[in-house]
This record gives C-alpha cells, sequence and structure tokens, in this order.
C-alpha cells in the first residue's frame, strides 16, 4: 500500500496534463463540430465539398500521425506551436471532425415539416435552429456524444509523441524506475474513474434533457 | 430559395480562396524551410546570452536520466549534464521527449542538445554532430542463475528479449556469431520497454535478455533478490555514449567537450559512475 503511495505524485501531476487536453478539446470541438455539421447542410457545394474533404482526412487517418504533422510537420516550414497548443489543436479539429458526423445524423433526424411549420410561424432562422431544432438534436446525440467523449479520455494518452508528460507516460516511468506494474494498476483505476465520471454526468443530462418530451 | 446567379458566385469564392491557400501553402513548402536555415547557424552565442538550454531526454530511461517519486528528472546522464553547463554559467531545462522523434526535435530546434545515453552509431553521423565519449558502456546478457545458462552458447535453442529500436537489437543482428546464431529461431522477442522484459524473464518467458550492462545493474538492483540472476559480457563491440547536438553548433560541442575533459581529468565523471552504476566505466582513451 505504501507503493501506491509512493507512485501517486507523479501520476497525479501526469493527471492534470490529461484533464487540461481533455477538457480544452469538449470546449474547443463541440462548437467547431456543430458549425462543420451545419456547413455540410450548405446550399453550396463547394463549402460542402470542403468539409467533407476535412471530415475525411481527419477521420481518415491515425490521430497519432496528425499529432505528428502538427508539432513537427508544422515546424519545419515555420509554423510553430509550443507542444501544448499542437496537442490541443490536434485533438480539437480531430473531434471536431467525429462529433460533425454525429450533429450531422442528429440534425437530420428533425424532419423537414418542422421546418416549415416554424416558417409559417414567422420565425426567423436563428429562432428555427435555437429555440427549434437544437434543443431536439442536443438530446438525441447524447448517447453518441458520450461514446466520443468517453475515447477521447483514452486517447489524450496520445501526447506522448509529442513531448507531453499524461497519466499513462507518468504510469510508465515509474514503470520503468521501479521494474513493477503497479503504476500502470493505479493508471488504469484512475482511467475507469474518469470515464465512470463522464457516464454519470452525461446519464444525468439525458435524465435532464428528458423534460422536453 | 437562393438564386442561381448567389450559387454560382458564392462556388466562385469559396473555390478561388480555397485553391489560393493550397497556392500559398505550395509556396511555403517549396521555399528552404525556416526552421532548418535556422538550425545551421550557430546558436552558441544565444545560449550564453539567455543563460539557459534545453535539453531534450526520454524521462523513463533509467538510470540515465528518468524522474524520481517525487517527479524530479534525475540520473547519471543529469548530474552531469547539471554540472557542465554549470560550470558554463547556464541553466537547463529538461525537456522530455519521445525517443523515436529525437533527431527530429533537435533538427526542428524544439531542443539544442540530446543528452540520455545516446550511442554514436554512423547512421546518426548524418544527422546530427556529437560530443566527445563520456561514457562507455558494453551489452550484457542477463539470465536467472536458475536456468544454467553460462556462457553465449549455453542460449542454445532458448528465448532472447530484447528492447525494440535499441542498440542491442542492433549489435545483435549485425554480429550475429556471437549470440544470435544460438538462439530460438535466430530471432530475438522485442519489447518496447526494458521493464516489460524483465517482467517475462521474471514469469520464465524469457531466458535471457540483452541489454546494455548499466540498466541491467540498475534492473538487477531492484529486484527483490539480486542474487537470483547472472550478467555476461563480451563478444559484442563496446559502445559509446555521446551528447548530441545540431551540425552546425559548433561553439556550443566545443565548450561541452572542454568541460567534460576537465571533468573527466577531475575524477567526477568516475564518481558519478560509481554512484548510479555501481562501477566505473571501460576505460576511455
Amino acid at each position: 500500500m505504501e507503493n501506491v503511495m509512493t507512485f501517486l505524485p507523479g501520476i497525479l501531476a501526469g493527471l492534470q496534463m490529461t484533464l487540461g487536453v481533455f477538457f480544452i478539446t469538449i470546449i474547443g470541438s463541440v462548437p467547431l463540430g456543430i458549425l462543420a455539421s451545419l456547413a455540410m447542410k450548405s446550399p453550396y457545394f463547394t463549402i460542402r465539398w470542403l468539409v467533407n474533404g476535412y471530415i475525411w482526412i481527419m477521420r481518415g487517418t491515425p490521430l497519432l500521425l496528425q499529432l505528428i504533422f502538427i508539432y513537427y510537420g508544422l515546424a519545419m516550414v515555420g509554423v510553430s506551436f509550443t507542444r501544448f497548443e499542437a496537442a490541443a489543436f490536434a485533438f480539437i479539429i480531430n473531434y471536431a471532425a467525429y462529433l460533425a458526423e454525429i450533429f450531422r445524423g442528429g440534425l437530420q433526424s428533425i424532419p423537414q415539416g418542422q421546418f416549415d411549420a416554424a416558417k409559417v410561424l414567422g420565425l426567423s432562422k436563428g429562432q428555427t435552429f435555437f429555440k427549434v431544432i437544437l434543443p431536439q438534436v442536443v438530446k438525441i446525440v447524447v448517447p453518441s456524444f458520450g461514446n466520443e467523449v468517453v475515447n477521447l479520455v483514452k486517447d489524450t494518452s496520445l501526447i506522448y509523441v509529442i513531448g507531453l508528460g499524461d497519466i499513462l507516460r507518468a504510469g510508465s516511468i515509474a514503470a520503468a524506475r521501479d521494474v513493477t506494474l503497479v503504476p500502470y494498476l493505479i493508471v488504469g483505476v484512475l482511467y475507469l474513474i474518469m470515464t465512470a465520471v463522464v457516464t454519470i454526468t452525461l446519464r444525468a443530462s439525458e435524465k435532464h434533457l428528458n423534460v422536453w418530451r | 430559395m437562393i438564386s442561381k446567379k448567389k450559387k454560382i458566385t458564392v462556388n466562385t469564392i469559396v473555390a478561388l480562396v480555397f485553391f489560393a491557400l493550397i497556392a500559398w501553402a505550395v509556396v511555403i513548402l517549396l521555399k528552404p524551410s525556416n526552421g532548418n536555415v535556422q538550425a545551421k547557424e550557430d546558436q552558441w552565442s544565444e545560449i550564453k546570452e539567455k543563460k539557459s538550454i534545453t535539453i531534450g531526454l526520454d524521462d523513463t530511461f533509467v538510470p540515465m536520466g528518468f524522474r524520481d517519486s517525487a517527479g524530479k528528472i534525475v540520473g547519471f546522464d543529469v548530474d552531469l549534464a547539471e554540472k557542465v553547463f554549470s560550470n558554463l554559467g547556464i541553466k537547463v531545462n529538461w525537456q522530455p521527449i519521445d525517443w523515436s522523434m529525437k533527431e527530429t526535435e533537435l533538427n526542428t530546434g524544439n531542443i539544442d542538445a540530446l543528452w540520455n545515453g545516446y550511442t554514436k552509431t554512423p547512421e546518426r553521423a548524418k544527422q546530427v554532430a556529437f560530443s566527445t565519449t563520456y561514457h562507455r558502456s558494453q551489452l550484457a546478457l542477463v539470465v536467472k542463475k536458475s536456468s544454467g545458462v553460462k556462457h553465449f552458447s549455453d542460449m542454445q535453442g532458448k528465448v532472447l528479449g530484447v528492447q525494440t529500436g535499441s542498440s542491442g537489437e542492433t549489435a545483435l543482428n549485425s554480429q550475429p556469431s556471437v549470440l544470435k546464431k544460438y538462439i530460438a529461431g535466430q530471432k530475438a522477442v522485442g519489447y518496447d520497454t526494458f521493464d516489460k522484459a524483465f517482467t517475462d524473464l521474471n514469469a520464465n518467458r524469457l531466458t535471457g535478455l540483452l541489454v546494455d550492462e548499466d540498466y541491467a545493474r540498475y534492473y538487477i538492483k531492484q529486484q527483490a533478490n539480486p542474487n537470483d540472476y547472472g550478467i555476461m559480457t563480451g563478444g559484442f563491440a563496446v559502445s559509446d555514449d555521446v551528447v548530441a547536438f545540431r551540425k552546425g553548433d559548433n561553439g556550443l560541442r566545443r565548450a561541452v567537450d572542454r568541460e567534460l575533459a576537465k571533468l573527466e581529468k577531475s575524477g567526477y565523471v568516475h564518481e558519478l559512475e560509481l554512484r548510479w552504476f555501481g562501477q566505473s566505466s571501460q576505460n576511455l582513451t
């Protein structure tokens, strides 16, 4: 048990980095994902093509590769991010692409009749979107959104490749130093706690959203 | 509904902006890159002025550079580098990096030097400049005494583990007559870190492990019963540990070489070797 205590300080320092990347990604990728999902329904084919191209690239290549390109690749052509900025940027544009597809699914499940009805009632485009469509879409996408958020918790471990010390790396350091698997066990438990918190939060918000029905 | 005219206008504008961006990106890519131009210049005067240098290390790399349980970066290389740069009046910032990206980190200018059990090889000489050798180490075969293996030839048909991408793996393949010809299937099992290989050795899934002697001694010391393990050396070429710099950084390299020579002479390096490895390295010539 005193074993566990010696590993905790290092691992908790890693936890800070993991949570930092996690929250900044959620905050950045949700609005970007909504924008991209709306752009996919744009009447202008060029905008649709661009957004589809962006989603294809983001979903079609490993996130690890994207991190390497954004941090090391862009530095070669003179665009230099700090390590954390590069991680935040890569995660936001990657997760926004996945979220865009989820939000698109939500948008498409709203029948055209509701748009028509809103128009007949004289609602503006903004009112229609924020007051009528968005509340319903949010409710529909919560379960699949939750999937992505849980994935994100675990994907943050990829930032080791640009030299950032997340919780898994902190575990590896302790494991290499003291030649034991205990740090990995602690890391596993902490991941479970994080995903449990995410799951419970989303379940609770789902219940709260049920008020609309 | 949106008029056809408006659609054409917006589509044209978006397309033009898109192609302009692509053209701009191509121009930037074709231009000799900023990062490399900067890297070719000698940064020494800038480092002296800032009084700080950024050194890259893999912070899982015991006992050369790693984190203690309080999270502080410690190790043989860390002590030596701190001493060298404190003599020069420069503060060291340790930057953890992914080891597979080490030369990229150096050449993009994210770090100014690599100091972490970095071994001299002809391939690496093409990409970076080396300091003088400050430590020599050799490869060791680690076994459990209960396996009865006492010579390399006792590994006949037995399973051997190595760290993937390590100097041990390279040496095993480049000098097949030393050990490779004996082992099961003439192929070693690869691990990403040495501690995992050690776990397998303890679980008897491996008979032997080929690693750097310094690491071997460190790990054995960490085990509950250090006397259960045997170490065999000899046969493989000795590897030279050096500091890596960008090719253009001659001022920095010369300053570090001078300080290393002084510390070698004063016996400080030897003292550190005793502290971290429990024994001195091969004689430096």
